[in-house]
């Protein structure tokens, strides 16, 4: 018998011993809690002289700012070894946040070379922008340590805003044309004073009639809870039934004083619908009808829909198949049941072509018109519902 | 001979037995139709000891474009080995399904196409992948944001994603549009899950409450979650919604019965609110929440119960990724991804960019809902072109500035952008930027208003149809009326007030989404145009 070759002995037993430990290892990593771990970077260890940096800190909270305001943070950089520390800055996250080092005569503001035993400056500016909120930035510096090549230094906080809507934007979505509603946006504010409310208006004149806005101070325990806030004010927002279906656009303006005046505009937005819908993979909205696209006769298919119904007049929603086009489509209505708060009934519908049907071509064309499925709802105001069927059934 | 010093049969020895364990310790799906069990881009596990290719850049990107950004935006993945799973984390795209902005999409962070090639990346360097989604694909309402939720939820489908939840934006859409854009397709079940949100009802089952995915021979469960306060937003009567605890109560008791090795919960709460749900479901290892900063952190906090919390930043500028490696000393890692230029761009995902910027055409402004409003001073607008009858110095400094073509560098694009009212709002004259929709007499295309085109005189100086047709003779008009109408324009930024009135109309295109760099006095000199004192006498 041929012996087999020694390295291939040797290989397949290390790599035997290597696939046993590991596998060990990794059963004993899974059995063991993952959240032990830690992050800390691990470097070779260098032989000769070398930089050892030291950072007491990486990470500032500076607590809250205003917006445009600025603020700053010096971070100690130490070199603890024997051999002179390079510095390079490197990315900041942003131009919100600006790195330098110390200034040394002659020298940059982008390098530094930090003699053991020294130290230095890094300098992290940073300016609140935007809404007001969680702050974060930061800055990075390449070393040539090898045991830790690059920091990262954190600067983080709290923007506080002049004020801030809550919501920023009133969206009603499907709002029913026969229902009033209601809503409530609190403004917080970040001045020395209570905000004074001069005036709510509203933009669009159109459908103006159809809102009244109220405003009232928020007590201190209201506001508690905002970081900064030292006030504030909810607008209360009704809305009255007959608002035209459609796209639903307007805009709340609010000016007050702090003492200095404030605007803000809250859009109001969302659409108005009647009062039935319907839902389902195979519905395409765009289209207003149901897409069955290409079907096998001998296989035929099943589709489910919801016929959804809102409005004071949901709950006589009670659908009956009248006809069907063509008319071995078979449609089963199912019972209804209320969608959370009970101002939406859904309905399901089960719409079947049986196998074994006939061919037919309703693709929805001027030469092949759509099929139709015809409900008779039950609704006082739309007592019939017809949908369009795009289907094609083959032999 | 490489570089360990193995020869070629002792490492492909190596590797088919370390792969046949993998293979053998590799967990079968249970069977269970509640956990909906799904194979996630899992290969085999391989060496955890091998060094491998770094998924560090999309595929053709090259060294230098790389070594910018690595420079700009920090190392990946630098000195990892091969992980036995990798759990990537991307949330609160914020509908910015692509970068948008006034320093160039390279230089910007963010979008699909990016997301795809990290992720393929991933893949293609064999680690095996679990991707979940947090939610918040989009911000606002109207058709636009309905038919870019149904873009995105194609988009998350063909990078495989396992899991995907719902933000407030999202459940702001319609029901109908919704349930549409979260269905399964083909024989693969919906990404989309909550514990606590239902489409029509939890009931109506339409997304299932968790989801199990294996990785690598690890099992992960999955939860999503929409935060109480966060769903007190929500106004939308086809929703359900239950408390996010009473959700996670329900799905915790199934992923119990899995087995798994991991949980991770996707709260879309303040970080304040999911602190609170990991407290009180401590078998969360990780904990993914929105409402954070801008920027995730370097590193991944640990909660007081010891699992990691995961912010993601906003705008779908990042992703995090989360690793496990067969090690006791250091079994997993973290690594932030800034989804910059270094990752490229992916055809796939371009092409669907191109679909979506398609249906916006074809359904134009009408079908997109969107009926002109009226400007708040009433007044129409004439065009950049009339100006330059009297104001000719003022007009030669603009069509020298990129506010003269800002209209073509949105046809430039591929695919272009000239019919996206969220890009069209800040490159022509007469819309509301912030609102994305026209005022009355704005740009309307450029078959019907080829003279609003571009970043144009009124949208500072305001609409100028009455002034232009007073100074051209075409109406008649007092010395009064037409100093009124010429006072109505004027801008000044020679007091504080009349600076700050200009500062805040630059915001409304150079804001902290789109120009984050923005500062008046660094940009004021580059549009700067004083009026020449030939130009003032003329005037008088």
């Amino acid at each position: 018998m041929r012996l087999p070759n020694a390295w291939v002995v040797a290989g397949v037993a290390a790599c035997l011993g290597v696939a046993v430990g590991g596998g060990i290892a990794m059963l004993e990593a899974a059995s063991r809690p993952w959240r032990a771990g830690d992050f800390s970077p691990s470097g070779a260890r260098p032989s000769g002289p070398s930089p050892i940096v030291e950072v007491p800190e990486t990470q500032f909270a500076f607590g809250t700012v205003g917006v445009d305001a600025k603020g700053s943070h010096e971070f100690l950089i130490r070199n603890m070894g024997d051999a002179p520390l390079e510095l390079t800055r490197g990315a900041t996250s942003c131009t919100c946040t600006v790195s330098d080092f110390e200034q040394a005569e002659g020298g940059s503001n982008h390098a530094k070379v930090v003699p053991p035993g020294g130290t230095t400056k890094l300098k992290v500016e940073w300016r609140g922008k935007g809404d007001g909120g969680p702050f974060r930035q930061q800055a990075s510096v390449s070393t040539n340590d090898p045991r830790r090549p690059q920091i990262v230094f954190v600067v983080e906080g709290t923007v506080i805003p002049i004020s801030r809507a809550v919501p920023k934007t009133i969206t009603l979505s499907k709002l029913s044309a026969g229902t009033s509603e209601q809503a409530t946006v609190r403004v917080f504010t970040f001045g020395r004073e209570p905000p004074m409310v001069d005036s709510l208006t509203l933009d669009n004149e159109k459908t103006a009639q159809f809102y009244s806005l109220a405003s009232a101070p928020l007590e201190p325990t209201e506001f508690a809870a905002e970081t900064g806030a030292t006030g504030g004010f909810e607008i209360s927002v009704d809305i009255r039934p007959g608002l035209p279906i459609g796209p639903l656009r307007q805009t709340i303006k609010a000016v007050f004083r702090l003492p200095e005046e404030v605007t803000i505009e809250i859009p109001v937005e969302g659409s108005v619908s009647g009062d039935l819908a319907l839902v389902g993979q195979a519905w395409d909205s765009s289209r207003e009808s149901l897409m069955l696209g290409t079907v096998s006769s001998r296989t035929g298919s099943q589709t489910n829909l919801f016929l959804t119904a809102k409005g004071p007049h949901r709950a006589e929603v009670k659908p009956v198949v009248r006809n069907v086009v063509p008319d071995f489509l078979e449609v089963v209505v199912g019972e209804g049941r209320p969608v959370g708060n009970g101002n939406v009934i859904r309905i399901p519908l089960s719409i079947t072509i049986p196998p074994g049907s006939g061919t037919a071509n309703h693709i929805c064309s001027p030469q092949a018109p759509a099929g139709r499925i015809v409900l008779d709802t039950g609704h006082p105001d739309s007592p019939t519902l017809t949908i369009p069927v795009c289907v094609t059934i083959i032999p | 001979m490489n570089r360990l010093g193995f020869s070629p049969p002792v490492v492909a020895a190596c590797a088919l037995l370390w792969c046949s364990m993998g293979r053998l310790g590799t967990a079968e799906t249970p069977a269970s139709a509640e956990s909906t069990a799904v194979a996630a881009q899992s290969p085999s596990v391989a060496s955890p000891a091998t060094v491998t290719n770094t998924p560090d850049r999309g595929a053709g990107v090259d060294d230098s474009l790389v070594k910018t950004f690595r420079d700009r935006n920090g190392g990946l993945f630098e000195g990892w080995s091969k992980p036995q799973a990798v759990v990537v984390v991307t949330g609160e795209l914020d509908g910015y399904i692509e970068p948008c902005g006034c320093t160039g999409k390279e230089n910007q962070k963010g979008g699909l196409s990016r997301r795809r090639n990290f992720l393929r990346a991933m893949t293609a360097a064999d680690w095996p992948l679990v991707t979940v989604d947090l939610g918040g694909q989009v911000k606002r309402f109207g058709r636009q944001s309905e038919i870019k939720f149904q873009s995105i939820a194609d988009g998350l489908r063909t990078m495989g994603y396992a899991a995907v939840g719902f933000g407030p934006g999202d459940l702001r859409l319609p029901a109908e549009e919704l349930v549409a854009a979260v269905a399964p397709v083909g024989d693969r079940p919906t990404p989309f899950v909550s514990a606590n949100v239902g489409l029509l009802g939890l009931d109506a089952n339409i997304t299932p409450r968790f989801r199990i995915v294996e990785a690598g021979g690890m099992r992960f469960g999955i939860v999503s979650v929409l935060g109480d306060a966060e769903a007190k937003q929500v106004r939308n009567d086809a929703i359900e919604i239950v408390p996010a605890a009473q959700g996670i109560e329900a799905a915790a008791a199934e992923l119990k019965k899995a087995d798994c090795a991991h949980q991770i919960l996707l709260s879309w709460a303040s970080p304040e609110e999911t602190k609170s749900l990991a407290a009180r479901f401590p078998q969360f290892d990780i904990v993914a929440t929105a409402g954070g900063a801008d920027e995730p952190p370097a590193e991944l906090p640990t909660l007081p119960g010891g699992a990691r919390l995961v912010e993601l930043g906003h705008k779908g500028m990042f992703a995090v990724a989360i690793a496990f490696f067969p090690d006791s000393q250091k079994p997993f890692r973290s690594q932030r991804v800034p989804l910059d230029a270094r990752w490229g761009e992916a055809e796939d995902m371009i092409s669907l960019l191109a679909t979506y910027q398609s249906q916006l055409e074809s359904l134009g402004l009408t079908g997109l809902g969107l009926a002109a409003v009226r400007h708040p001073t009433g007044r129409r607008f004439a065009g950049s072109a009339s100006c330059a009858d009297c104001h000719q110095h003022a007009f030669d400094v603009w069509k020298d500035t990129p506010h003269a073509t800002a209209l073509a560098t949105l046809e430039e694009q591929k695919p272009r952008r000239d019919g996206d009212p969220e890009c069209l709002s800040c490159h022509v004259v007469g819309w509301a930027p912030q609102r994305y929709e026209p005022f009355e007499g704005g740009f309307a295309g450029m078959k019907a208003t080829p003279h609003l085109a571009h970043q144009g005189c009124e949208n500072c100086h305001g609409p100028a149809a009455a002034h232009a047709a007073v100074e051209r003779g075409d109406v008649r008009a007092s010395v009064t009326e037409r100093d009124r109408l010429r006072g109505e324009l004027a801008l000044s930024i020679d007091t504080p007030e009349g600076k700050q009135k200009a500062t805040n109309n630059c915001l409304e295109c150079h804001d902290l989404d789109n120009s984050p760099q923005f500062d008046f006095d660094t940009y004021w000199p580059q549009v700067e145009h004083p009026t020449p004192p030939s130009e003032a006498e003329k005037a008088k």
